[in-house]
């Protein structure tokens, strides 16, 4: 019944007859499976509402094409394209009421009476909302949270071969975030059609999508599970946008050891956490990577330790976090170290030691950072 | 990139949008640029309204150098305008500043009422002066009467103190209105953090409150400074000997059938209009600022006794003086003659004879201005669904040809159309009703624009998108999303254009035949002839008519129709 919608080497560049072409997408080839609940994730400017646009029919495309099962929708309108969309700002109609607004799509498709409100009244009880619709009131005096369902059993009425949710949550607040999150994870799967989601907060989309894209400038950088791309990520932005991260900056001794720069200090990682270039050479530049939690403090210098300053004490329940300031030339930014306990002995503004726990990091090479 | 141009996949496209927005372009062509045009060529011409290509002539501006009379009406406009912008600011904002700031009763009702002068026929009020302050005026005799042991007369109406007068209680609330606006949006927490700061109130006004309101200044003075510049029916009425450009070339075209020196004038007169705006739009620009808000707290008001008695005081003799023609007309339009201190012959004769007299007339105004409306709203409402949503090439030169006729007099409009469509021209449309439609959709289809485009700029697209992804078609989206949402604001501008052609006189007086004529043309003509009571009565139906209207409006849209005034 539901089909693969594969991306095939899309590019779509903006003004590209004028001085400063934007090149938005760069041959991005993808495949999401039928019923899945996929995240396209990335910084402000990556693309990601492009190619959902793209998806949707809104924006066009330079190159490439869109594919559903074997049918190429590249050149298919929008309004032929039975797709559900759901929009940063809802988009609701403040000049009809929460009913005609669901029932738009099923008008525009002039569907009878009697099934138009059989199927409205079926999807506000999927999204909850039974109970406005009996009072039936104008969109514009809803909360943010009913306004969200409403846009989603708007996009849900038809039964749209695939829905796209478009930073959906942005405009609600923290709390309702985090509750609406579930609830659109509980209705994709309860529906169980293709979802794909749009979110430049990680947190958002490591928590609702089965799989997730993450984006940076045009390109997708890696796709996989949120554990995947937490645990084995491809580069350093990929490893510092999906959770944090810290980098020092360090020369390529072997295939997986590298100094730390300004120090003595040698770092060997696990072969498989060693993604560089196969054509690195001896002595280039390179970083070690390693999470807060696969760092720890030491008040005494020794073996492996390298120096710090404590400047930021927090203490944020299951861990205390310490952010430390390291010699500008093995990193310029701050480190974030996560202990499982409070060091009684340590102040901040004191000097410390900083050490890797064993087999942990990361090689990263050094221009992916950004 | 693998793909070469050749294989750029083109998205296939819904014609209809194309095919609907071919037509008001065709329109803006044929009926805007085309005769704008030709006027230019004309202004280049030997005087006469032959159009000959190949005689160049720069004889239609040379007499801005020569010929007395037109050296006196340039410097009679300049004189004009220019003493009418200042002087309405020098009215219009100490009134916004007292009305915003000051504790005092009646807001709303100064509010309402300083509006209705400038939605008045302005020659209604210049031929009510004539009744306080002409030769035998009321007014002017009691004050005479009183300041004879002194030795000191009062100037007759007619001449320059009479339309500098006129002029400047008609045109000062655009002044007031957009001075009150920006006095009372101002961030109040500005002006605290200033105090804070250890100013004074002066000090605090002089360089926080001032500068922040200079962009609504400088605008309210171009609206002033345009239509004083444009303006027809009060020097017709109370210039007397003195000429002004509006009204010089009403004379080389009624008077002479010289349609290429009225082009010429008419060339000047835009052009110091195009100046002044350029002028302006560059001070403003200087001075534009974004304006960070956080919370909005109320703005403190003045509440000392003695600054309120000034303030009430001074707005009250302000609208009182402007509106002493609307009570006056309705008075004259009850009585034979008004000689004298008090009128005299109570009658309703000049009511009674309207159906007899006017109603070829009062057809004429309201089919022509119905018609024009409608038409304008269609044009109006698709330009600027045009320019804000499909965002064509060359959407900013749209943007500014549908403007132009915001900066055109009158006159100047009609000298165009006529350079284009009178006399041997291949479409001839001289003394038919279609060239002062034609004139009015031209002049006023900016007024519906405007108000559409800015609905536009403030609907979300994704309310259209939403409705595409939903599988509406363009024809679809357009008639249950785009038009039920952009409605009030096509209603708006469409009464706003109905209410001030209505009462059209500077370009209907240059394009009416006796078959076409309208009301205020009669009322014109009664007012030359000497018929006071005659013209205050058909002046006092005008007047009711336009009112109901714009009070129904107001009901009906619960909102104040000021703001759209204040944008025309």
């Amino acid at each position: 019944m539901s089909l693969n919608l594969t991306y095939s080497t899309i590019n779509k560049i903006f003004d590209p007859n004028s001085k400063n072409p934007v090149h938005a997408l760069k041959d991005v080839s993808f495949s999401i499976e039928p019923g899945e609940l996929f995240c396209l994730l990335g910084p402000s400017g990556c693309g990601k509402t492009t190619l959902l646009r793209a998806t949707a029919g809104l924006e066009t495309i330079t190159s490439g094409h869109i594919l559903y099962g074997d049918t190429d929708m590249t050149t298919i309108p929008p309004f032929r394209r039975n797709i559900g969309m759901v929009f940063q700002s809802f988009a609701l109609y403040p000049h009809m009421n929460i009913f005609e607004n669901v029932a738009y799509g099923l008008r525009v498709r002039k569907m009878e009476e009697k099934e138009v409100r059989r199927r409205v009244t079926e999807v506000m009880e999927l999204v909850g909302l039974s109970e406005e619709l009996k009072r039936n009131p104008s969109p514009t005096g809803l909360s943010g949270g009913q306004q969200q369902r409403v846009a989603i059993a708007r996009a849900l009425v038809y039964e749209p071969d695939i829905l796209l949710l478009d930073e959906p949550l942005a405009n609600l607040d923290a709390k309702l975030r985090r509750y609406m999150r579930a609830e659109i994870r509980r209705i994709q799967k309860a529906t169980n059609i293709t979802t794909i989601f749009v979110t430049h907060d990680q947190e958002e989309a490591m928590a609702i999508g089965d799989r997730l894209a993450v984006l940076r400038k045009g390109v997708v950088e890696q796709i996989g599970t949120s554990d995947e791309l937490y645990t084995n990520p491809n580069n350093a932005f990929v490893s510092n946008f999906i959770g944090k991260m810290n980098f020092f900056n360090a020369s390529l001794v072997d295939s997986n050891t590298a100094k730390i720069d300004a120090t003595a200090l040698t770092v060997t990682v696990s072969p498989e956490r060693a993604r560089l270039a196969d054509d690195l050479k001896k002595g280039s530049e390179v970083l070690i990577g390693a999470r807060p939690e696969q760092l720890e403090i030491v008040e005494e210098g020794g073996e492996g330790t390298i120096a710090a300053t404590v400047q930021i004490i927090q203490h944020l329940g299951q861990v205390v976090r310490y952010e430390v300031v390291l010699d500008r030339a093995i990193s310029p930014t701050p480190m974030e170290v996560d202990m499982p306990h409070y060091l009684s002995n340590v102040r901040e503004q004191d000097s410390v030691f900083i050490r890797f726990k064993e087999g942990l990091p990361f090689l990263f090479n050094r221009e992916e950072q950004n | 990139m693998s793909d070469n141009p050749a294989n750029i996949k083109k998205m296939r496209k819904d014609i209809t949008p194309y095919l609907v927005f071919a037509i008001p372009l065709a329109f803006m062509m044929i009926f805007l640029l085309y005769p704008m045009v030709l006027t230019m060529l004309r202004a280049f011409m030997p005087s006469g309204n032959k159009l000959q290509v190949g005689a160049f002539s720069v004889e239609g501006f040379t007499k801005f150098f020569t010929s007395s009379m037109y050296k006196k009406a340039l410097n009679n406009s300049f004189i004009i305008s220019l003493s009418v912008t200042g002087l309405c600011i020098l009215i219009g904002v100490p009134m916004g500043y007292f009305v915003a700031r000051v504790k005092m009763p009646g807001k709303n009702l100064m509010l309402s009422l300083g509006i209705l002068p400038i939605i008045m026929p302005s020659f209604v009020g210049a031929f009510t002066w004539v009744i306080l302050l002409g030769r035998q005026g009321v007014v002017r005799h009691f004050l005479n009467v009183l300041l004879s042991p002194l030795g000191i007369t009062i100037p007759t109406i007619y001449g320059m103190f009479g339309m500098i007068l006129c002029m400047t209680l008609t045109y000062y609330p655009f002044v007031f209105q957009l001075a009150y606006g920006a006095f009372a949006s101002a961030n109040s927490l500005l002006e605290e953090a200033g105090m804070l700061m250890g100013a004074s109130r002066w000090y605090i006004f002089r360089t926080i409150t001032f500068p922040l309101i200079l962009p609504s200044l400088g605008a309210g003075a171009l609206l002033v400074f345009v239509r004083a510049i444009g303006n027809f029916g009060i020097p017709a009425i109370i210039g007397g000997d003195k000429y002004v450009l509006p009204t010089l070339i009403y004379f080389r075209v009624n008077g002479f059938w010289d349609l290429n020196g009225a082009a010429s004038i008419a060339v000047v007169n835009v052009a110091i209009t195009g100046l002044v705006l350029y002028l302006q739009k560059r001070i403003v620009n200087r001075h534009e600022y974004e304006t960070i808000s956080a919370t909005h707290s109320e703005i403190k008001q003045h509440e000392s006794k003695a600054i309120r008695i000034i303030a009430f005081v001074y707005c009250a003799i302000i609208l009182v003086a402007s509106l002493l023609p609307q009570l006056t007309i309705i008075v004259m339009s009850l009585f034979e003659k008004w000689v004298g201190l008090f009128p005299e012959g109570f009658t309703f004769r000049h009511y009674a004879r309207i159906p007899s007299y006017s109603h070829k007339e009062l057809f004429n105004t309201f089919y022509l201005s119905i018609m024009a409306t409608v038409l304008a709203a269609l044009l109006g409402s698709l330009i600027a669904y045009i320019t804000e949503r499909k965002k064509p090439k060359g959407a900013a030169l749209l943007d500014m040809s549908i403007m132009m006729p915001f900066i055109l007099p009158g006159t100047v409009v009609s000298v165009a159309l006529l350079s284009a469509f009178s006399g041997n021209s291949i479409i001839k449309l001289t003394g038919t009703y279609t060239i002062i439609v034609i004139s009015y959709m031209v002049r006023r289809t900016p007024y519906v624009y405007r108000s559409v485009a800015a609905s536009l700029s403030q609907l979300n697209p994704s309310l259209e998108e939403a409705s595409t992804i939903a599988g509406a078609n363009w024809f679809y989206t357009f008639r249950r999303v785009s038009v039920p949402l952009i409605m009030p604001a096509i209603i708006s501008g469409s009464i706003l254009t109905l209410t001030t052609l209505l009462q059209e006189l500077s370009t209907t007086i240059l394009l009416y035949s006796s078959k076409t004529r309208t009301v205020p043309i009669q009322i014109y003509g009664a007012v030359a002839d000497g018929k006071l009571g005659e013209a205050s009565a058909l002046s006092v139906v005008l007047l009711i008519v336009v009112f109901v209207i714009v009070y129904a409006m107001n009901r009906k849209q619960g909102k104040s129709i000021s703001s759209a005034f204040k944008m025309g």
